[in-house]
């Protein structure tokens, strides 16, 4: 049986040096203390950012027309939402994948949203005392999908208006439609509509935002207020914080990815670019494993900078 | 934006500055952040343990 040769970054000689007490509990409460009162002195010094929550209520004042807008195309399902796919429907083709892998497709519906009846017929079903309401949802109800059909088909053609705190729309053949879009849109510049879509509206204390952010995110106006704050993907927005904070630097790597070609142009960003860096995470977890990159740090000797009195001797 | 009883001495909620190079758009805040961390990692480098002068006269 031959010996084995000796490998210097897999085999280790042993010490036969001096050695040095080293007490890691000292040195562990040092750091802690000095990093609870740089904490502390940081957070005095700079605070915490403190921006506004973007609500339905801010949107629809701000841009009623774009929330009006937006809601049709919850209604007549050309949302970003509608067509979103999984977790939230079944939308055929509408899924990332990594080649033949669907793996947006495999986590299945489990938070199921349906943009018309969630955010436009059954909020609007929650207001009191609304005869003019009550009576166009009856109108919609009631119609077959082909009226309903025509009435999205010419309500598409026509942009509306804002003025003395109403919506205003050109005469068309649209059914109930504009009766249901200025509800709605009534609804949210009273604040109720953020509430309704909190947790599906039947829980007062909830935090499940699903809903109104869903809805939020499907308009124009949200986006701009990313872009504004340079949060959005394609200004390394997963790495930035909004007014002058430091973001998430950590994530450098990974937004990175999204601003050069082919994640750039790619209706698959996320699904590749999350793969990429899964690989790249594996890579970094075997380095001890993988032949050449593991002599890195004896090759560079980075060590014997950090240990020089040692060395010297 | 609001004013809070718990701001801090130096007011960073306004909009911020951004350096951008071709591809590259990094926030000022960022940057120095990243700046002070390979700073520390330099400095760690070469300066000495603290103490170390003092084990080393005991070795």
């Amino acid at each position: 049986m031959s010996k084995k040769s000796f490998n210097p970054d897999v085999d280790v000689v042993e010490w036969t040096g001096t050695h040095r007490p080293y007490d890691i509990i000292k040195e562990g409460t040092i750091a802690l203390v000095v990093m609870s009162l740089l904490v502390v002195l940081l957070s005095a010094l700079f605070s915490s950012p403190d921006d506004r929550p973007a609500t339905l209520r801010q949107w629809s004042h701000s841009d009623p027309v774009d929330f009006a807008n937006t809601a049709f195309s919850e209604l007549n399902g050309s949302s970003g939402t509608a067509g979103y796919g999984q977790p939230y429907n079944n939308t055929p083709n509408a899924t990332q994948t990594i080649g033949p892998l669907a793996l947006q497709r495999w986590m299945g519906v489990h938070i199921p949203v349906h943009p018309a009846a969630d955010f436009v017929l059954a909020t609007l079903a929650t207001l009191p005392d609304s005869p003019i309401i009550s009576a166009a949802l009856q109108q919609w109800k009631s119609s077959s999908n082909t009226a309903q059909f025509t009435w999205m088909e010419n309500f598409a053609k026509v942009t509306p208006t804002f003025s003395a705190g109403a919506l205003h729309f050109p005469p068309v053949d649209a059914g109930p439609i504009p009766v249901l879009m200025s509800g709605l849109t009534s609804m949210a510049r009273a604040g109720s509509l953020d509430q309704s879509l909190l947790g599906g509206g039947s829980n007062y204390y909830s935090t499940d935002y699903t809903r109104p952010l869903l809805f939020l995110a499907d308009g124009n106006w949200f986006s701009g207020l990313a872009e504004k704050q340079h949060l959005a993907g394609d200004q390394w927005g997963m790495m930035n914080e909004t007014g002058s904070y430091p973001g998430q630097a950590w994530l450098w790597l990974y937004t990175f990815w999204y601003q050069v070609p082919p994640f750039s142009a790619s209706e698959n960003a996320d699904s590749l670019i999350w793969g990429l860096m899964m690989v790249l995470t594996v890579i970094m977890i075997f380095v001890p494993f993988i032949p050449g990159v593991r002599s890195i740090p004896r090759r560079t000797k980075v060590y014997r900078l950090i240990w020089r009195n040692h060395y010297r001797k | 934006m609001q004013p809070s009883h718990l701001a801090g001495v130096i007011n960073l909620d306004h909009p911020g500055h951004y350096i951008h190079f071709h591809w590259l758009l990094i926030s000022y805040g960022n940057a120095i952040v990243i700046g002070l961390m390979v700073a520390t990692f330099v400095a760690v480098l070469f300066l000495p343990f603290p103490g170390s002068r003092l084990k080393d006269s005991h070795e």
